[in-house]
């Protein structure tokens, strides 16, 4: 812990910032000394961070250090790069680049007392990469350790040492020579050679042979006395009562000195690619058609908000409702639905019913150019934490997810959104081609990446296919758009989109059987007259319609009249308008408005029309809104309640009447209000911080930590070897990460701490411990004098220090 | 991908519905029509823009003729305007190249075999409940045994499961029969001559040509072609006899060759004409007359009017796919959507001129088509709105104030030969006497209807009430004015061979006048918009006018 400690100050300060820059979470809180930094560094959740990030060859290289480190028969715990390079079977000149990343990382350190080659792997990292790293069992050492003398004597002697009362650590030493192992496998009985191959390139556990079966006919079979031969030997050891396991210089000398069969290169191979001409045209008529799609989602919503369920989201069935307005998969509604939220063009509005409903962002939204518009979508799409794949399947409980679900966060997404499209993006893409490669490449490339934090190959299909949706990418391919969106550069996205789109074309072919065709991109003016006035028969690289009296009279309902829709066709219409639609359109205005409708709250009906027509010129009665609509029926803006009122003031005699005509007899009514619970809305989303600033601030940090451990003993000093109380006082720490750190490293190496205990009372004891195991929230430590094993919580312990 | 010469300024445009638009005023439409002819379906055929479709069967039927995936998609790139959709493109490929991975060929001793070129596929369709009872033995991993009597149906099953079946099994050559064409004072027109060269390259299939452009032309033809024994299928007598005459006229053959199968007469010679309703005719259950397919070993299988085929001889023709068939039509669209049957049956189109086309080059009238809106009376009106909903079409279409309209319609065109044609006999008996002329309906005997019929060819009448009867098959060459006033609810081949009746070429080069006159605000109008589609379709655009003008001018 202190060497790593020492390492990490010896990086200077510019190193110090790289690497907190790359393992943000070493910097907040920021921590107050080197070494309480060292120790989060070393926790194992730091070290699962670190490791998600690295690709699969830095991987090979880490646990390549982390095995040969501990291997007996080493004069020292260093490994070299060359011997790196050796075992995980890259050329030396390759080895560098990953063990670079690695260092810079802090998953390996190089002990700048020794020298610049000799790497160790970072406190913490066997825990980290698990108990088999690379497929390897425990060391030698270790297994030895646990053998009776007369074994570990049995054993030195076949290996060519006197069998006094012999180290295990000679013992291993001795074994662990490959040409050793060798012999003695050529020794083995028959049987032997198979158990072994079997567990070589791991795992490196198997079952005994005869925890299979109780049966004493059995304890003599070949496979038994292989195994037992092997115990015997060394070359194997208990694991427990069940299962043995292969010692990890064992395996290596099988391996003949590799820890890896093979370098993990990047997945290579031919992908299929597209000219950028086709992805780009593909791309931009769906960013086209997605803009599209979102417009008519927000208009529909603005005059017909959707309701948002008891537990928030969009229901099942409303997205449903969607997919069909839309005409639209119901996967593809849910993607649209969830990018309208993310880019806040529709939002919960928070009544008492509430609804999603356009934001005034949203309305605004309309109104802007296509590109512009794209981007916005494209840009909340890129960087939302939801995944509109997932909507409608079922979660935990059964019940299907919904969509604009406010619960349904998913840090994870920008990031997988992120590094698939960068695969997309590739390096090898030239000017004229790019590729297209298919999910499972991407999967596979991804997985080399990041071995330890590779996303499902279903999750990479849907990314992709969100992304093809959004217009994002295009044949499979990274449209020009795309790749704009993702450098984030200029020229932005919203131009280069701009540059794409086709020119407008703002002519429409009419013709004879009611159709029209406009042969390209319509302009904004003649798209809405057309959403207007026709149904759309086919979208593409054009746009056909046709005339229907519905759809005339949906153009008569907005407001136009047959005269202005006739002016307006005919100054779009390059072949002029044909005579069919001209009738159609003159037909559908004629009977346009033949039925009145309005709005009235009560009516009144008498057989005496001379007595309405005196109700309706009465200027006393003007406030309650009546209107002669024939002569025995006027209607009133007033309720029936209040009407009535009015007119038994006025000295007449009026009853009320349900709709079947019966007279009823007014009681008075009472109002019942049910609670409704209101909703929180969902949180805005943080933005990052811009780089500059994390950078200052890093910088500082690091200074800081630099400056403020410099004139700490306690790090100067290692800690092996007695040291004064007051020295332990001043090193004695109450962090608890860096407490934990140090009781690990002492449970370890053997070593006593001083350990401070909150007691039952409030008091705190000091006792001298050997830590034996840290797990599971629980120290196990042995007190030295006093003779007792002792448990603490974790949460007990108030601090620690080496002795 | 796409080429810059053509690119921006070609006259396609791709839609990503598989829809193809072709603006027909560009200077490089005609090449493009050409190109793209063979694998996609003409959809609509209006005067600016024609709309083609890629189906399936259109892909596949272009596989069978011999043209690949890259072809396709070459033309598409080339004439496309716009940049072809990538998935379209895909999926293309991908439609095509399932087509042959089945074929049905001959085997030495097993006779007929399904043979597979790819087993995963043949191990699909054999688990397909469809295919039960279709297939026998299985010969080895890759050959199955076929009941030769399934032949067709089991092509048509594979085809509902997306797996078309290239039939290598080829045709019987049928019984040889010298018949040759008498090309004097006339020639086969060049279309005509594609029509048969078309059908015959692909051995069986279906050719669509407009009312009036010489059908039985290609239909000898065909069988001046095939040397061979033919069947002639027909709708009705008049059309037999009038094939009949149509052929001794044409070819070299003589009375004696040609046999007419009929409710009236039995005959079965070299050149048999047979009515679709003989064969239809059942004896307690027994299709009586089917011994008539087997009667000779036919070479050639006609079918008249083939959209009109009824599902009894779909069941038969199923049997019969070891003999060339032809079908001939003017508008293949049926109301039951049962089009694809026909192809899959008969076989895919093999030849399809849009009627414009046909029209430019002078071979049928030109046609004027007016629909006439009149607006009903109050009384009417009122009748109309209280009648019960099966009713409604009855009495707007039979509205008395259309008889006014037809008799200052006809005025309108004292030179012409005019025909009225109606669904109602009570109004066409009206009609009749309002305008002073004869009635044919379906009770009029054979002989009279002949007899009228000659009268009208030779301008004796100048005037002819007909109901449905005349709907097919009757050539009245002179006619050039036509008034529907009610017809079989929405139909639209029934609208498209009414305006047939008169779309022969006139002496004079005439143009035909074809009216549709509608109730105002009724179903007849909802209909009667549902029956012009095909025509509106086929480039042939209403106009309409108010009654009150008519009535007026």
């Amino acid at each position: 812990m202190a060497g790593y400690t020492q390492a990490l100050r010896a990086r200077g300060e510019d190193a110090l910032v790289a690497l907190l820059r790359l393992r943000p979470d070493l910097a907040v809180p920021p921590p107050a000394t080197l070494r309480s930094m060292a120790a989060r560094a070393t926790t194992r959740v730091s070290l699962d961070r670190a490791l998600a990030g690295v690709d699969a060859l830095v991987l090979q290289s880490v646990e390549a250090v982390l095995t040969l480190s501990g291997t007996a028969g080493r004069e020292r715990p260093h490994v070299t790069a060359g011997e790196v390079a050796h075992t995980v079977g890259l050329a030396p000149e390759d080895a560098s680049r990953p063990l670079r990343d690695a260092c810079d990382l802090g998953l390996l350190w190089t002990d700048p007392d020794v020298d610049d080659d000799a790497l160790l792997p970072a406190p913490g990292l066997d825990e980290a990469l698990g108990p088999y790293a690379a497929g390897l069992g425990p060391s030698l050492r270790a297994t030895l350790a646990r053998r009776s003398t007369q074994g570990l004597a049995r054993i030195a002697v076949a290996v060519g040492l006197p069998d006094d009362e012999p180290a295990p650590e000679d013992v291993a030493a001795a074994l662990a020579r490959p040409e050793q192992v060798h012999a003695l496998v050529e020794q083995a009985p028959p049987g032997a050679r198979q158990v072994l191959d079997a567990l070589t390139w791991g795992p490196p556990v198997g079952r005994s042979p005869e925890s299979r079966t109780a049966d004493p006919a059995a304890s003599s079979s070949p496979a038994r006395t292989a195994v037992e031969w092997l115990l015997r030997a060394g070359l194997l050891a208990v694991q427990d009562s069940q299962h043995v396991v292969l010692p990890r210089e064992v395996a290596l000398a099988l391996r003949d000195g590799r820890t890896h069969r093979a370098p993990a290169l990047a997945p290579a191979g031919a992908t299929p690619s597209t000219p950028q001409a086709t992805a780009d045209a593909d791309a931009t008529q769906h960013a086209q058609e997605v803009v599209r799609l979102v417009g008519t989602l927000v208009t529909a919503w603005g005059t017909e908000p959707a309701p948002v369920l008891r537990a928030g989201g969009l229901g099942t069935r409303e997205l449903r409702r969607v997919a069909q307005r839309l005409e639209v998969p119901d996967d593809v509604a849910a993607l649209v639905v969830e990018v309208a939220g993310a880019a806040g063009l529709v939002a919960d509005d928070g009544e008492e019913q509430p609804a999603f409903a356009p934001t005034l962002e949203g309305e605004d939204w309309l109104t802007r150019e296509l590109g512009d518009r794209w981007e916005t979508l494209a840009r909340a799409w890129l960087g939302a934490e939801r995944a509109a794949w997932l909507v409608g399947s079922r979660d935990d409980r059964g019940s299907p997810r919904p969509a604009l679900d406010p619960e349904a966060r998913r840090p994870w997404a920008p990031r997988l959104r992120r590094s698939v499209l960068e695969v997309l993006a590739g390096t090898d893409a030239t000017l004229a081609e790019v590729t297209a490669p298919p999910a499972s490449h991407v999967r596979a490339v991804l997985a080399w990446r990041a071995p330890r934090s590779a996303p499902p190959e279903h999750a990479v299909e849907a990314v992709l296919a969100e992304a093809a949706t959004l217009g994002v990418t295009g044949a499979g391919a990274l449209g020009s758009a795309g790749r704009a969106l993702l450098a984030d550069a200029a020229p932005g996205p919203s131009a280069v989109l701009t540059g794409l789109l086709p020119a407008p074309v703002d002519d429409v072919l009419l013709q004879g059987d009611l159709t029209g065709i406009v042969p390209g991109r319509p302009s904004t003016a003649l798209a809405s007259l057309l959403e207007e006035a026709c149904d759309v028969e086919s979208r593409g690289a054009a746009l056909t319609v046709r005339f229907t009296p519905s759809s005339v009279r949906r153009a008569l309902d907005a407001g136009r009249t047959a005269e202005e829709l006739l002016a307006e066709l005919s100054r779009h219409a390059r072949g002029g308008v044909p005579q069919p639609l001209e009738y159609l359109v003159l037909d559908v205005a004629r009977r346009h408005g033949r039925l009145r409708a309005g709005m009235a709250s009560a009516y009144l009906r008498s057989d005496d029309p001379a007595l309405l027509a005196g109700l309706a010129e009465d200027p006393a009665l003007r406030h309650l809104g009546l209107l002669l609509l024939a002569p025995t029926v006027l209607v009133a803006q007033a309720t029936p309640a209040a009407l009535v009122a009015v007119l038994r003031d006025r000295g007449h005699a009026p009853v009320t009447e349900d709709p079947s005509g019966r007279v009823v007899v007014a009681g008075p009514t009472r109002h019942v209000v049910r609670g409704t619970r209101r909703r929180a809305t969902q949180a805005p989303e943080d933005l990052p911080p811009a780089a500059e600033a994390r950078d200052r601030r890093l910088r500082r940090l690091a200074g800081d930590l630099l400056a403020a451990s410099a004139p700490t003993p306690s790090d100067e000093v290692a800690p092996p070897g007695p040291a004064a109380p007051g020295a332990a006082d001043a090193a004695g720490t109450a962090d608890p990460v860096l407490a934990l750190a140090i009781l690990r490293e002492a449970a370890a190496e053997g070593q006593e701490v001083w350990l401070e205990i909150a007691d039952p009372r409030g008091g705190t004891v000091r006792r001298r411990v050997r830590p034996l195991r840290v797990d599971a929230g629980r120290v196990r430590a042995v007190d030295a004098e006093r003779e007792a094993e002792l448990t603490v919580a974790v949460h007990r312990i108030t601090s620690v220090s080496p002795t | 991908m796409t080429d810059p010469a053509a690119g921006p300024s070609g006259p396609l445009i791709v839609q990503s519905d598989k829809t193809l638009l072709l603006e027909v005023d560009h200077p490089a439409a005609d090449a493009c029509r050409r190109a793209i002819a063979p694998f996609a379906e003409l959809e609509r055929a209006p005067e600016h823009v024609h709309t083609y479709r890629l189906t399936p069967l259109g892909l596949w039927n272009a596989r069978a003729a011999g043209h690949d995936a890259e072809q396709v998609v070459a033309v598409l790139l080339e004439h496309s305007r716009y940049p072809v959709p990538h998935a379209l493109l895909v999926d293309v490929a991908e439609t095509m190249a399932r087509y042959g991975r089945l074929q049905l060929v001959s085997h030495p001793v097993h006779g007929l075999v399904l043979h597979a070129l790819d087993r995963a596929v043949l191990e699909e369709v054999l688990r397909s409940k469809k295919t039960a009872g279709l297939v026998g033995q299985r010969l080895d991993d890759d050959d199955v045994v076929v009941h030769p009597s399934e032949r067709g149906h089991l092509k048509q099953v594979l085809l509902k499961l997306g797996w078309p079946v290239e039939d290598l099994a080829g045709y019987v050559d049928g019984e040889a029969h010298a018949i040759a064409l008498d090309e004097q004072g006339w020639a086969m027109r060049p279309y005509q001559q594609q029509a048969v060269e078309g059908f015959w390259h692909g051995g069986s299939g279906v050719v669509v040509l407009p009312c009036g452009a010489g059908k039985t032309i290609v239909g000898a033809g065909a069988m001046a072609r095939s040397g061979t024994t033919t069947l002639i299928l027909v709708t009705n007598t008049v059309s037999a006899r009038q094939w009949r005459d149509e052929l001794l006229r044409r070819t070299t053959l003589t009375e004696d060759e040609i046999g007419e199968y009929s409710g009236a007469r039995k005959e079965i010679r070299p050149v048999t004409i047979a009515t679709y309703q003989v064969l239809t005719t059942r004896r307690k259950g027994v299709y009586t007359h089917l011994e008539l397919l087997d009667a000779r070993d036919w070479g050639l299988i006609l079918y008249d009017e083939v959209h009109l085929l009824p599902a009894p001889i779909f069941r038969m023709t199923a049997d019969l796919q070891a003999r060339r068939r032809l079908g001939l039509t003017a508008t293949l669209v049926r109301e039951d959507g049962r089009e694809d049957e026909v192809f899959s049956l008969i076989g895919p189109k093999r030849f399809d001129a849009p009627w414009k086309d046909i029209e430019a080059q002078g071979y049928i009238a030109p046609a004027d088509c007016v629909e006439v809106r009149l607006t009903l009376s109050d009384s009417d009106r009122l009748a109309y709105a209280t009648a019960e909903p099966e009713d409604k079409y009855r009495l707007a279409a039979s509205a008395p104030d259309k008889n006014r309209v037809v008799e200052r319609i006809v005025a309108q065109h004292p030179e012409d030969q005019v025909l009225v044609i109606g669904q109602y006999l009570d109004q066409l008996e009206l009609l009749a006497d309002h305008l002073d002329a004869p009635l044919i309906t379906g009770a009029t005997t054979v002989r009279e209807r002949e007899r009228l019929f000659a009268a009208f060819r030779t301008g004796e009448l100048r005037r002819l009430v007909v109901s449905k009867v005349a709907n097919f098959s009757v050539d009245l060459p002179e006619a050039a004015v036509a008034i529907q006033v009610s017809g079989s609810f929405g139909s639209r081949q029934e609208e498209a061979q009414r305006l047939g009746r008169i779309m022969r070429p006139k002496a004079d080069g005439r143009t035909a006048h074809f009216y549709a006159v509608v109730s105002r605000d009724t179903v007849d109008q909802e209909f009667a918009a549902h029956r012009q589609r095909f025509l509106a379709e086929q480039g042939y655009a209403y106009r309409i006018v108010d009654a009150e003008d008519v009535l007026a001018g």
